[in-house]
């Protein structure tokens, strides 16, 4: 037993060994090329087990292949109109072909400052063609903010691929900023923009409740109206309804008018009335003198 | 003792000694053969607790908010759903051959935003004193304040030539929640840093891909912000918290991230403090200016609740509206209160009493018409004696004069007591001329 299991151990082993010699794995995050003797022969992007000469013939360099986020400074440019402007714009970006990269930059801090340049060239490049009025416009139709983000990254991505190797994912503005004595400005034309806009707010509303309050007076008066029509109108029945006793009337028309004299004048002298009277008349003459009865007629 | 003997006697010595050498190597090697033999049980042991090591060595837990993938050689293993596996215990092949990459995916995390914010010391964020009110420059640093700008409203009477290119500064505050969703395409693709000893996990993920947040979501405020005017800005409760996730969650599946955002917060947003004073001076005056309205309108109501009551609007439309019938209409009459109603109200009964007043007129003279045709003067002298008593009774001052005969200068004066609760009315005599 001991005969079999030893030799296989010492094969196992070797075999091993010879494995770590001359197989190599890429994991899915990196990407690597293999040198022999120095020279590139070949790139791997895929991951995966690979098998090569041991060490002094054939070198595995590998890399990370992952996204990451490089920031810039915050720089002033300016806009065409030369408006100046300050931005500062990030990238994500990625190994995306190691030997160009390990040729050109070599290392990830080294790409970063060769990125710095990049990027600020293509930002006065691309925003100098840009009005300012294209960064922030009171028509919104008119903002091109977006499109000048994409341009800037059609702009970065083509050259920095084919000299470092470096895809650039994506690429953004991700402060937008004027120059500290511009603020100043912008302060005095806000102040004086919510002032306007205070005083219209004001007039606006005193306008509004004037005409609700208007409103109501004419609706009032136009009700009033409406309602002394109607009143008119049942008045009018009134008087017509009343009409129709007037023929009872008419078969003594002189009668009529007396009872009816006779009614106002109660109606009329009811209240608060003071009467001068001739003391000759009736019943006053009671108090001149003993009337003249005849009696038996 | 000869040479001999002391030769023999060495001889003798040797002998013995050689003997007890060669004992001793008989033992030797037997200690050694068993010393071998038990080395190598040991070593079979060790192996094979080795081996049991190596191969228990593969077992992994997932934890419960955790998924995992397996990458066999640098290679995500299996296809499809496979791929990933979810919580519990698993059996990979140990080191080199296997690698098990854990990744929290349920785990939602906040991020907080606050570089579009204007800058704050220390004491300022920690202990705010309300009395006293930090200063402020009048200008904004653009190194150390966070703003970000909007547009403006678009005037109507904008001066001819301007490109519209005003702005406003807005200061702003978010939160951004996510996941990691995909975790496939997350491990691919987004830089995580290496874990050290006694770092959890979890938080170098966090760590990691914050810068990548950080940026993205900022240029998605300044993106979004530039297409809103500030009063937009500052009243949006969601419309740009919206827009802004859209755009994060564009940016983040144009560069395969494999993040989703679960929720985008608006903390806090605000107008920069150096112009403080003129937006409160406007929200005041908006808030008069409601005030005012709001006032009309109750006075409006008041005004014509007096008029015609609750139904006096209704009335009015069905009055200049044809359509409604008559019915519907005179129902709403019915309803109607306040001084209009009022009027119809003396109106009927004015009808009331002038058509009962006449019937009873009528019907009196009818009653009294076929005794006054037996004794006319009789009837008419006792209704008109009534008359004159009833007016006499119920006057407040009487007068009996004596009339006088022929002298026309003659003249009477009397005071009348004059009724203090009364209007002068310019018929009413104050003097009388007697004849």
């Amino acid at each position: 037993m001991r005969n079999i299991a030893v030799p296989i151990l010492i094969v196992l082993i070797f075999i091993v060994m010879g494995l770590y010699l001359v197989a190599f794995q890429v994991r899915e995050t990196e990407s690597a090329f293999v040198t022999r003797f120095g020279k590139p022969v070949r790139e791997v992007t895929e991951p995966g087990l690979y098998f090569k000469w041991p060490t002094p013939i054939e070198q595995v360099h590998k890399f990370d292949a992952r996204m990451r986020v490089f920031e810039g400074d915050l720089t002033e440019t300016t806009t065409k109109g030369a408006v100046p402007i300050i931005v500062n714009t990030y990238v994500i970006w990625r190994i995306a072909d190691p030997l160009e990269f390990l040729n050109a930059v070599g290392t990830v801090p080294k790409a970063e400052s060769k990125l710095i340049s990049q990027i600020s060239d293509t930002q006065n490049r691309v925003i100098g063609q840009h009005a300012f009025a294209e960064f922030v416009n009171s028509d919104p139709n008119k903002i091109r903010f977006e499109q000048i983000q994409a341009e800037m990254l059609a702009d970065l991505r083509e050259p920095v691929r084919a000299e470092y190797g470096i895809e650039i994912k994506t690429l953004g503005i991700k402060q937008l900023k004027v120059s500290e004595d511009v603020t100043k400005d912008v302060f005095d034309r806000m102040r004086a923009e919510r002032k306007r806009r205070t005083e219209t707010t004001i007039a606006e509303g005193n306008a509004q409740a004037t005409k609700i309050r208007t409103d109501a007076e004419s609706k009032k008066t136009e009700l009033l109206a409406a309602a002394e029509a109607r009143a008119k109108a049942i008045r009018g029945q009134g008087d017509a309804e009343a009409a129709k006793y007037f023929k009872m009337l008419e078969e003594d028309p002189k009668l009529a008018i007396f009872l009816r004299n006779t009614d106002a004048l109660k109606k009329i002298l009811k209240e608060r009335s003071t009467i001068v009277i001739p003391a000759d008349s009736e019943p006053f003459i009671l108090l001149k003198e003993v009337p003249a009865l005849e009696s038996g007629k | 003792m000869t040479e001999q003997s002391k030769k023999d006697n060495e001889d003798q010595k040797t002998g013995a000694a050689q003997q007890l050498k060669r004992d001793e190597f008989d033992a030797a090697g037997k200690s050694l053969s068993d010393a071998l033999r038990f080395s190598f049980m040991i070593l079979k042991v060790i192996m094979i607790i080795l081996v049991i090591a190596f191969l228990a060595s593969g077992f992994r837990t997932v934890g419960p908010d955790e998924k995992a993938l397996v990458l066999r050689f640098g290679k995500i293993r299996g296809v499809t759903e496979e791929r990933v596996l979810g919580p519990g215990a698993h059996w990979v092949f140990p080191y080199p051959i296997d690698e098990v990459v854990k990744i929290p995916v349920e785990k939602k995390v906040n991020l907080a935003v606050n570089s579009l914010w204007y800058y704050q010391t220390k004491d300022e964020i920690l202990g705010e004193d309300p009395k006293r009110k930090p200063r402020v420059a009048e200008k904004l640093d653009p190194t150390r304040e966070g703003y970000s700008l909007t547009r403006t409203t678009r005037r109507s009477d904008e001066i001819l030539g301007s490109d519209g290119s005003d702005y406003n500064i807005v200061h702003s505050k978010w939160q951004l929640t996510y996941k990691i969703d995909d975790i496939e395409v997350f491990f691919k693709n987004v830089y995580v840093n290496e874990i050290k000893p006694g770092q959890i996990y979890f938080d170098v993920i966090t760590d990691s891909i914050k810068p990548l947040l950080q940026n993205v979501f900022e240029e998605a405020v300044v993106t979004a912000l530039v297409n809103y005017t500030i009063d937009e800005a500052i009243k949006s409760k969601d419309t740009i918290p919206r827009h802004v996730k859209r755009l994060v969650q564009q940016e983040l599946d144009s560069i395969e991230s494999g993040i989703k955002v679960v929720s985008v917060y608006l903390t806090d947003i605000t107008w920069p403090r150096q112009v403080d004073e003129a937006f409160l001076a406007s929200i005041r005056a908006s808030q008069e200016s409601q005030k005012a309205i709001s006032e009309a309108k109750t006075s409006a109501e008041n005004t014509l609740n007096e008029a015609g009551g609750p139904v006096a609007e209704r009335l009015l439309a069905t009055l200049k509206d044809k359509s409604i019938t008559e019915e519907k209409r005179e129902y709403l009459w019915l309803q109607l209160a306040g001084s209009a109603q009022e009027r119809i109200a003396e109106a009927r009964a004015y009808r009331t009493q002038v058509v009962e007043t006449t019937k009873a007129n009528a019907e009196y003279l009818q009653q009294l018409l076929p005794e006054y045709r037996k004794r006319p003067e009789l009837v008419i002298q006792k209704i008109y004696q009534d008359t004159i008593e009833f007016v006499l009774i119920n006057a407040d001052e009487k007068f009996v004069i004596q009339p006088t005969e022929g002298a026309a200068g003659k003249e009477l004066r009397i005071m009348i007591n004059r009724d203090p609760s009364l209007k002068p009315k310019s018929s009413q005599p104050s003097e009388q001329t007697g004849q």
